[in-house]
């Protein structure tokens, strides 16, 4: 079959395929989902060229599309449980040949595949055009005499009507293209940021205007893009191609949608070149796919100036069982859990060793078998918290309309500050800890690139705030790359947290089902670890990898024996091991705080982030803020000064500036919008000063300030009390007799001992006295909580009270 | 007479309901851009909008509207934002464990978002299934706001719940909330240091109000709008009769002796409601003598209350307790009592003459209301007359209560007294 054959498709041929006999289970099953799948995306609109596909689907109105489309998925599953049954797809797959699927090429299409097998393909040539698995492609729709095989590549100019020639400006309201020279009045160059053509500004003013007719006798020829947001065309992704054995070869696609088919229908923010990625997955034959186009995220599309015609936006995935919306995760952001089937772009990568190939190869097939088997029994008594829910319920999340403030708001200059100091926000550049992530990676790469990798432990330590783990992960972020690149062994990263652990024995469990997937008891899976790693049986596919984990908050893992620690450290040093430990930790001696057998297994090798100095301090805030403009250079100055001077953590320096901009925002937004003195709306060292009053301040001069009248005068005569005596704390009784007389002394209204009790017990509740249970009466013991000159400053001069300050 | 008596008591009903309605009473917060509660709006709003993190901590003495504040800062977010918010309340009382506290927002969770949740997921799986749902949920546009009340009590152990939750909203592009609401003024500091530095620092402090701005409290809380569905003849009369109360002298000593014992808000609706509960029933207005009525039923000192109404046995052994702890008797117990007893009666040759079981008897009861206790915890196993006891009351307490009491004999008194100016 010669699959680069001609550009006009042949719909017969495309068509007999579905109803070939067919051998294998996994054909079958193939077939079976065909036809249902595709069918409900038919439209209407081809009802008269009622598509050959679709037998069983006659024309449906497209609200009941949507439904139907609801109601077929589930169906799908039990569909594919042959794929889990037989066991022929998985290992054989890279049979065909050796050396790899990835090489596209055609010659290898031509080979006769044996029977039997489904070859996966990276990368197929068809048609003419390369196909690879994460690309986008237009797919054809109906069959109707219109317009497949005419594919303008070129877009008319809306004026004269003739393609190419001189540099073609689009509107952005109706997506039309207009020669510069034919626009009125003409253009020099391209314009800076949104444009409209006058005839759409015209219809904004609500004047009447006629567009040119297209000459008599030429057919205006509709882009491949314009048909796509009429719905005449289709988008998809592809997700993975392969041939069946009869030699016709299927791609799963992930469809996208245009904003009129969502159950919310086109929103005012939707832009024009807007589409939505479903979680609808299909296969399809080769056949119906048209050609490239190019769905961009948020970020390449601003970055994409002149991408052609074929570029849409993404931004937000729809779900098409519960109408919602979703922000498409950054691919980055997305931890990479084993099973999960988004490890698909990384997996695609690494194309460099062969025989990782087909570990990872293994594992693609695995993600979406078990997301559907998932998926099958995804009956509702399965819990979202539990485990074996969590891929079902999450997917009910989302919204039911994109707000509109998230799209339509322009960012000032403030809110911009705002999100960039967000401790969320991973910064371009990690400033100021070059030499330790040196150190890290050195220390990585010294343990893996031995062939015997030696087991080895590195204990880190800091005091909070200071980028230890963020450094880690920035480090083996980077050694990822390079093994994507094919310049480093692969290996196995866990990371583990001591403080999320329930206990520190679960930190067995969890290693364990990092390397395995399975879960197990603690006891069985320290029992399968220390076999492993002294030599015996190996768990996991990546058995013979070095394994590289990350404790962090090591200290919590401190039990009483010491045992967790022990063992896990005491892996390490047995032979073949494979085993590299990096921990980290807030305190400088815990490895002499252990017991002797366990720090000399910790080993000397040791790091310590000291705390940030108040230039390192100023670097990050600035490097962050790199093109905002809404801090003064001293203001930042000054919040690291102070920073650095308490404690040097990173984050409390980022959370006051960012304390700071909201104080300033706030301001500018109470005052209203039209202060137009630019100076105003910038932080300025009053706002930073706030920020450090309400971190660093304690509040308790403020609520002693403002206690009841009882309250201050019992405050007064306990610190009276305190000096007189000497002693840290006083009884009630006492305290009580010098109130009373007091208040006689300075003709104050008599309180009752009780009054006097229950005050007392509510300052003990803010803690600024400690006192006993107010049940002990006057045998209760009162001590002050904070130093008495506190007191003295904060009721010196209380306005009410003006005699109090005598006994002070 | 019957139609004012249903005047009356409807408006009772619709005073009292006034003061049971939390938005009524801070319906004066909203209006200036200067109070907790638009600065608290304003944190909250912009972490829904701006898709960011952030953690505050409410702090105040109880009774100064924390809670109340953070409710209708998150009923009228929910009602800008359908369907962007989801709360999640726990409360330090009932969720200081950090297991069931995961356990608790992972069924909340569950349960704001239609899903099913089981009561078997592992203490992990819940963690788990948390930062699940803070990525969807970021990703989704829809803030998570957790309520943390008493949240001094989550400080305690290993804080990891906070940890946890901290964490993953500084790692995670996630909009999510942290409110803490507290009593305890240094509850930041409580936090441990890897928690606090997670920790975004945020404070709102609560005080209590100013006697002004609790004066025109009062006044909004207690005059009749002219749009009840009650007579407007029987309203104006109503509210004139407020507002001359309001302006009266002995109505500013009430208030002061008021607020200077307690000037939380908590306080003075309780205050309101007395007085709305002392309304003069025949005439359905306030008086003066309502508030008066109000002002000594808050004031109440239990302790002298109940010993007013002791026995002259009673007040005989509390007397005697007295005279033994004057005497610098460090420890005493029944048995020593009886003896101090014996010659007070040899002394003065008084009627009261009890045996010893009817002695005991009184003794008993002292102990019962709390007017006296054990000396310590020590010597459960030892009977009743031979364990130490201590007085609870002081002795100024006691002279003034026997002086109110005129069943109270002289001998007494003069005993008291003697012991005082001897």
């Amino acid at each position: 079959m010669d699959l680069s054959a001609t550009p006009s498709r042949s719909k017969s041929r495309h068509r007999s395929t579905t109803s070939k006999p067919v051998a294998s289970p996994a054909v079958a099953q193939m077939d079976l989902s065909t036809p249902s799948k595709p069918t409900p995306r038919r439209k209407p609109r081809a009802a008269a060229a009622a598509s050959p596909v679709a037998p069983m689907s006659p024309a449906t109105p497209s609200s009941v599309r949507r439904s139907r489309r609801l109601l077929e998925t589930p169906t799908k599953a039990p569909s594919e449980t042959p794929v889990k049954a037989t066991p022929t797809p998985k290992r054989k797959r890279a049979a065909p040949s050796p050396k790899t699927p990835i090489q596209s090429e055609p010659k290898r299409q031509r080979q006769q595949p044996k029977p039997k097998k489904r070859a996966y393909y990276r990368k197929v040539v068809y048609d003419g055009g390369e196909f690879a698995a994460g690309d986008d492609v237009y797919v054809k729709r109906r069959e109707s005499a219109e317009s497949d095989a005419e594919d303008p590549e070129a877009e008319e100019c809306r004026v004269c009507f003739s393609a190419g020639g001189a540099v073609m400006v689009e509107c952005d309201v109706c997506l039309g293209g207009f020669h510069l020279r034919c626009v009125r009045p003409p253009l020099r160059r391209v314009p800076e940021g949104d444009w409209a053509c006058p005839y759409c500004e015209a219809e904004r003013a609500g004047k009447a205007i006629e567009r040119p007719k297209p000459p008599e006798g030429k057919r205006i020829v509709r882009t491949a893009k314009e048909k796509l947001l009429s719905s005449d065309l289709w988008a998809a992704r592809i997700e993975s191609l392969w041939r069946e054995q009869d030699g016709i070869f299927w791609a799963k696609v992930r469809w996208y949608i245009i904003p009129e088919e969502t159950a919310a229908g086109r929103q005012p923010h939707n832009l024009r070149r807007e589409l939505y990625r479903t979680n609808d997955l299909a296969d399809i034959e080769m056949e119906t796919i048209f050609r490239h186009c190019y769905v961009m995220s948020p970020k390449e599309f601003k970055d994409a100036s002149d991408g052609g015609d074929d570029v849409f936006y993404c931004e937000y995935e729809y779900d098409i069982h519960w109408h919602n919306f979703k922000r498409l995760a950054d691919i980055d952001d997305e931890p990479k859990t084993k099973e999960d089937p988004s490890d698909v772009p990384y997996n695609a990568g690494n194309d460099c060793v062969s025989d990782t190939d087909e570990d990872s190869e293994y594992d693609e097939e695995e993600g979406p078998t078990k997301c559907s088997s998932a998926r099958r029994n995804q009956s509702h008594e399965l819990a979202a918290n539990l485990r074996k829910g969590r891929i079902y319920g999450l997917q009910k999340i989302g919204i039911r309309k994109i707000p509109e403030h998230v799209r339509c708001h322009q960012k000032t200059d403030l809110e911009k500050a705002k999100a960039a100091l967000l401790l969320a926000t991973l910064p371009k550049s990690l400033p100021c800890r070059d030499k330790e992530m040196e150190e890290i990676s050195a220390f990585v790469k010294d343990a893996i690139c031995n062939d015997q990798c030696l087991g080895r432990c590195l204990y880190i330590h800091g005091v909070p705030g200071t980028g230890k783990t963020m450094s880690v992960l920035a480090v083996m972020r980077r050694l990822r790359s390079e093994l994507d690149s094919g310049n480093l062994r692969p290996y196995c990263f866990i990371e583990i947290n001591g403080l999320k652990l329930a206990s520190p024995e679960n930190i067995y469990k969890v290693i364990y089902e990092q390397l395995n997937g399975h879960r197990v008891g603690w006891k069985k899976a320290l029992h399968y670890l220390t076999e492993h790693f002294s030599g015996g049986t190996k768990i996991g596919i990546q058995a013979n990898q070095p394994i590289i984990l990350l404790i962090d908050e090591l200290d919590l893992l401190l039990t009483r024996n010491q045992s967790v620690l022990y063992n896990i450290l005491d892996w390490p040093t047995r032979p073949n091991s494979n085993l590299v430990i990096i921990g980290i930790a807030n305190t400088m001696d815990l490895p002499e705080k252990l017991l002797p057998r366990i720090s000399s297994r910790m080993g000397i090798q040791r790091l310590c982030f000291g705390p940030y100095n108040y230039r390192q301090l100023q670097e990050i805030i600035t490097s962050r803020l790199k093109g905002i403009d809404a801090f003064e250079e001293q203001a930042i100055e000054f919040a690291s000064r102070k920073v650095a001077a308490m404690s040097g953590d990173a984050r409390r320096a980022l959370e006051i500036c960012r304390r700071a901009a909201e104080f300033a925002d706030y301001r500018v937004k109470q005052s209203g919008h039209t202060s137009v003195n630019r100076g105003k709306n910038v932080v300025c060292m009053g706002d930073i000063e706030a920020a450090i009053q309400e971190v660093f301040q304690a509040p308790h001069i403020q609520v002693m300030k403002n206690c009841p009248k009882f309250g201050k005068i019992i405050l007064v005569a306990m610190v009276h009390e305190l000096y007189k005596s000497g002693l840290g704390e006083v009884m009630f009784d006492k305290l009580a007799a010098t109130v009373l007389s007091w208040c006689h002394v300075n003709r104050e209204l008599l309180p009752g001992y009780d009054t006097l009790l229950k005050i007392c017990c509510k300052l003990g509740e803010g803690k600024i006295i400690l006192c006993e249970e107010g049940t002990k009466h006057k045998l209760q013991k009162l001590q002050l909580n904070y130093p008495s000159d506190d007191v003295t400053f904060a009721l010196k001069e209380s306005p009410d009270l003006p005699w109090l300050s005598k006994y002070l | 007479m019957a139609a004012a008596t249903s005047v009356a008591s409807r408006a009772q009903a619709v005073l009292r309901g006034r003061l049971c309605d939390q938005a009524v009473v801070h319906a004066a917060l909203r209006s200036s851009p200067d109070t907790n509660y638009s600065k608290l709006k304003y944190l909250v709003a912009s972490s829904v909008s701006e898709a960011c993190n952030n953690s505050v901590l409410l702090l105040g003495p109880r009774g100064c509207g924390k809670a109340a504040v953070v409710k209708m800062v998150l009923d009228d977010l929910k009602k800008e934002h359908p369907d962007a918010i989801s709360v999640i309340r726990l409360n330090g009382m009932l969720h200081s464990d950090d297991n069931c506290a995961m356990k608790e927002i992972a069924r909340q969770l569950c349960l704001e978002h239609q899903l099913s949740f089981s009561k078997m997921a592992s203490s992990d799986d819940n963690t788990e299934f948390m930062i699940d749902m803070l990525r969807e949920c970021g990703l989704a546009h829809k803030t998570i706001i957790f309520v943390l009340e008493e949240f001094d009590l989550f400080a305690q152990g290993k804080q990891r719940l906070l940890y946890s939750l901290l964490d993953a909203m500084q790692s995670l592009t996630s909009q999510a909330v942290v409110i803490g609401v507290s009593c305890r003024l240094d509850a930041d500091q409580l936090l441990e240091k890897r928690v606090r530095s997670r920790f975004s620092h945020r404070k709102l402090l609560f005080v209590p109000s100013s006697v002004d701005s609790l004066q025109r409290l009062m006044d909004h809380l207690l005059t009749l709008s002219e749009d009840t569905p009650l007579p407007t003849k029987y309203v104006r009369e109503y509210n004139a009769r407020v507002t001359s109360i309001f302006s009266d002298k002995k109505f500013k000593g009430i208030l002061n002796s008021l607020t200077d014992a307690d000037a939380t808000t908590s306080h003075i609706l309780r205050f309101l409601f007395r007085v709305v509960s002392y309304m003069d029933m025949d005439s359905g207005l306030l008086s003066m003598q309502s508030f008066m009525n109000a002002l000594s039923s808050m004031q109440r000192q239990p302790k002298m209350d109940s010993l007013q109404d002791l026995s002259i046995l009673e007040l005989y052994i509390l007397v005697c307790m007295n005279r033994l702890e004057d005497k610098e008797h460090s420890s005493y117990n029944f048995t020593t009592i009886m003896k101090e007893y014996k010659s007070v009666q040899d002394a003065y040759k008084t009627s009261d003459k009890y045996s010893h079981t009817v002695c005991f008897r009184a003794f008993e009861h002292l102990l019962g209301r709390e007017l006296i206790s054990f000396a310590d915890n020590r010597g459960r196993t030892l009977s009743l007359e031979y364990r130490p006891v201590k007085l609870l009351i002081s002795s100024h307490e006691l002279a003034q209560s026997l002086k109110l009491n005129t069943t109270c004999p002289a001998v007494l008194q003069k005993l008291l007294d003697r012991e005082r100016y001897m």
